[in-house]
């Protein structure tokens, strides 16, 4: 089948290109079952060497190639040609500054995610074995969900409060700091508690549920952003965390 | 500037499913109700400490134009109690996310349900009114419109007053504070927006039997064309028109606040809690809708947070006096030389009692 591509591209460094302007490909030959990445490679290698994109692993684990592709934030890797149709838009990840094309500044994004202390802390001596900290499945089960995040940007460009104040922490960072802030071994749940509830923390989601169905790890973003404000609300983690009602 | 421009292009242009509709509707409403809410504490308040202006605004309320703002109030008054009913379940029981899509659904088609006999119930009202009352030329129409408004002209005057009080507040403030931006890398826990966060919702719930009480009584019980004619006064058990030779706006609402049931001013204190809480969430409200397009300028920031605060105080203040104020049966006699006024706009006949009665003033 044949499918037209229409990218927005942008080159700073370019005279006639700084502004965002749209390019249209058509790829002749495109199987349903080949996914987006692979075609803009195609495009990249027959038809422009200049379109430039960011993609690393190119297996949905690494997290680089996040872009808003047919209106929706998604990995180019993991979708594929025949759940878009003939027409395919593609456009950087929204809320950052874009470098080239389809590469965004991701600085102000990890700043974020820095911000939560995303990292494991218990001052607590080892267990006499010298080994693992342990902890019964139940425990391990209230956070499950957020250690599936690879940190692709693609829940926190889809926040509208996130487009509107770039100060916003963002969904990413959130459930970053929900999986240590419900890890019953981290002792620094009361100090990103409290940084998630200044001004530009929690606070700015407005519960518009666009960070849950962008996730391509399927993480339960908003479920995850609303346990946080519940444990600030009453001051503690144990309880906070429930088990999915089913549909 | 460009951040609230570029917001909203690409919020329209994100495919997001049914919840970032719900939301640009939640704030639509919202803001459209807010913005309404500073003009009706005001003009209500005119019934106790300018009878007159107010007579003329309920003149101008009683046109087309308003009339289909009064349909659109209840719109948004009825989706946002019922969004907002769907955002409270869902941010204190996280976990029955799966249902949000449907239940926004359900909010659209609960706000349907409800609106179908309210809106017919208010357009009896109209229908009422331009049926048994005399047809009023368009033209005349407008006429008083125009003329309510350059009366109360000078009033703008007093939101010029508290935007200028928020520059000068947010100036002040960043003299004392300094630029946000500059301080610790690490952002500070704040015991305020935790507070906010709760009262929104607690008032939220808490408003909404004020809120439908207030709108089933003014809007369809009684509607707008009824504050002026000569009938009982619902919730209460006079009848409009049996202080002053005629019946008028301002009778309507002193019969209103003089109701008293067990030595208790049951309307007073009813609007005094509507008052509070409508004016606190639909401010802060505004304050996280501003602050939210304001955030990449600290001033603009900070004028915003002001200007809401401000206004909320202002409101407060003058809607608070009107309730507090006792009642003389004056305000009604004063309120007779602008329902004059208003019978001439319209081209029709002045009641010769109302005549009369004018005459004998002079």
């Amino acid at each position: 089948m044949d499918v037209t591509f229409k990218i927005r591209r942008q080159n700073p460094e370019l005279p006639g290109k700084e502004k965002p302007y749209w390019q249209e490909f058509v790829l002749q030959d495109v199987d349903p079952t080949d996914r987006v990445l692979e075609m803009l490679h195609r495009i990249k290698w027959e038809q422009d060497g200049s379109l430039s994109l960011r993609r690393s692993c190119a297996h949905g684990i690494c997290g680089s190639d996040a872009m808003r592709i047919n209106g929706v934030n998604r990995l180019a890797c993991k979708i594929l040609v025949r759940d878009l149709g003939e027409r395919i838009q593609v456009e950087p990840i929204l809320g950052m500054p874009v470098i080239k094309d389809l590469i965004v500044d991701m600085e102000p994004f990890f700043d974020h995610y820095r911000q939560v202390m995303p990292f494991f802390v218990n001052d607590d001596p080892l267990p006499a074995d010298g080994r693992e900290r342990l902890q019964t499945q139940a425990d391990r089960e209230l956070f499950d969900d957020s250690t599936k995040c690879i940190l692709c940007a693609c829940c926190t460009t889809s926040c509208p409060s996130f487009w509107a104040n770039g100060h916003y922490v963002g969904p990413a960072a959130i459930v970053q700091a929900h999986r240590f802030i419900f890890d019953t071994r981290d002792q620094a749940g009361k100090e990103r508690l409290d940084i998630l509830s200044e001004p530009n923390g929690v606070w700015r989601c407005r519960t518009i549920f666009n960070c849950t169905p962008a996730c391509p790890r399927e993480i339960e973003v908003t479920k995850a952003i609303g346990e946080v404000k519940l444990a600030i609300r009453k001051g503690k983690t144990v309880g906070i965390v429930q088990p999915n009602v089913a549909h | 500037m460009t951040s609230l421009v570029l917001t909203v292009r690409e919020t329209l242009r994100y495919r997001g499913a049914i919840g970032q509709w719900s939301w640009v509707l939640h704030r639509l409403t919202g803001v459209g109700v807010v913005l309404f809410l500073a003009l009706h504490v005001i003009d209500t308040s005119w019934a106790v400490f300018y009878p007159d202006l107010y007579v003329k605004a309920i003149a101008a309320y009683q046109s087309p134009i308003f009339t289909l703002g009064e349909f659109g109030l209840v719109f948004a008054v009825v989706y946002h109690a019922f969004n907002g009913i769907r955002i409270v379940i869902f941010d204190y029981k996280p976990e029955l996310w799966r249902h949000q899509a449907q239940a926004a659904v359900v909010v659209l088609a609960l706000t349907l349900l409800v609106l179908a006999p309210v809106f017919l119930g208010m357009a009896s009202h109209v229908i009422d009114f331009y049926v048994t009352e005399q047809a009023i030329a368009g033209s005349k129409i407008m006429d008083v419109v125009v003329f309510s408004i350059i009366e109360q002209l000078p009033f703008i005057a007093g939101f010029v007053g508290v935007l200028a009080a928020a520059i000068v507040l947010a100036a002040l403030f960043s003299l004392v504070r300094g630029d946000a931006s500059q301080r610790g890398k690490y952002p500070q826990a704040s015991p305020v927006e935790r507070f906010w966060w709760g009262f929104m919702r607690l008032s939220g719930i808490l408003i909404l039997p004020l809120v439908f009480g207030h709108l089933a009584l003014m809007h369809v019980v009684q509607g707008v064309f009824d504050i002026t004619a000569a009938q009982e006064v619902a919730g209460t058990l006079a009848t409009n028109g049996t202080i002053g030779v005629v019946p008028s706006a301002v009778e309507f609402v002193f019969h209103r606040w003089s109701y008293a049931a067990g030595g208790v001013f049951v309307w007073r204190v009813y609007d005094l809690f509507l008052l509070v809480l409508v004016t606190l969430h639909g401010f802060n409200g505004l304050r996280y809708v501003l602050t939210d397009y304001t955030s990449f300028n600290d001033f603009a920031r900070r004028t915003s947070v002001a200007l809401c605060t401000v206004t909320a105080a202002v409101l407060l203040a003058v809607g608070a006096a009107a309730l507090f104020v006792p009642l003389e049966k004056d305000i009604i006699n004063e309120a007779m030389a602008a329902t004059a006024e208003i019978y001439e706009l319209r081209g029709e006949e002045v009641p010769e009692e109302l005549k009369a009665f004018l005459s004998e003033d002079l």
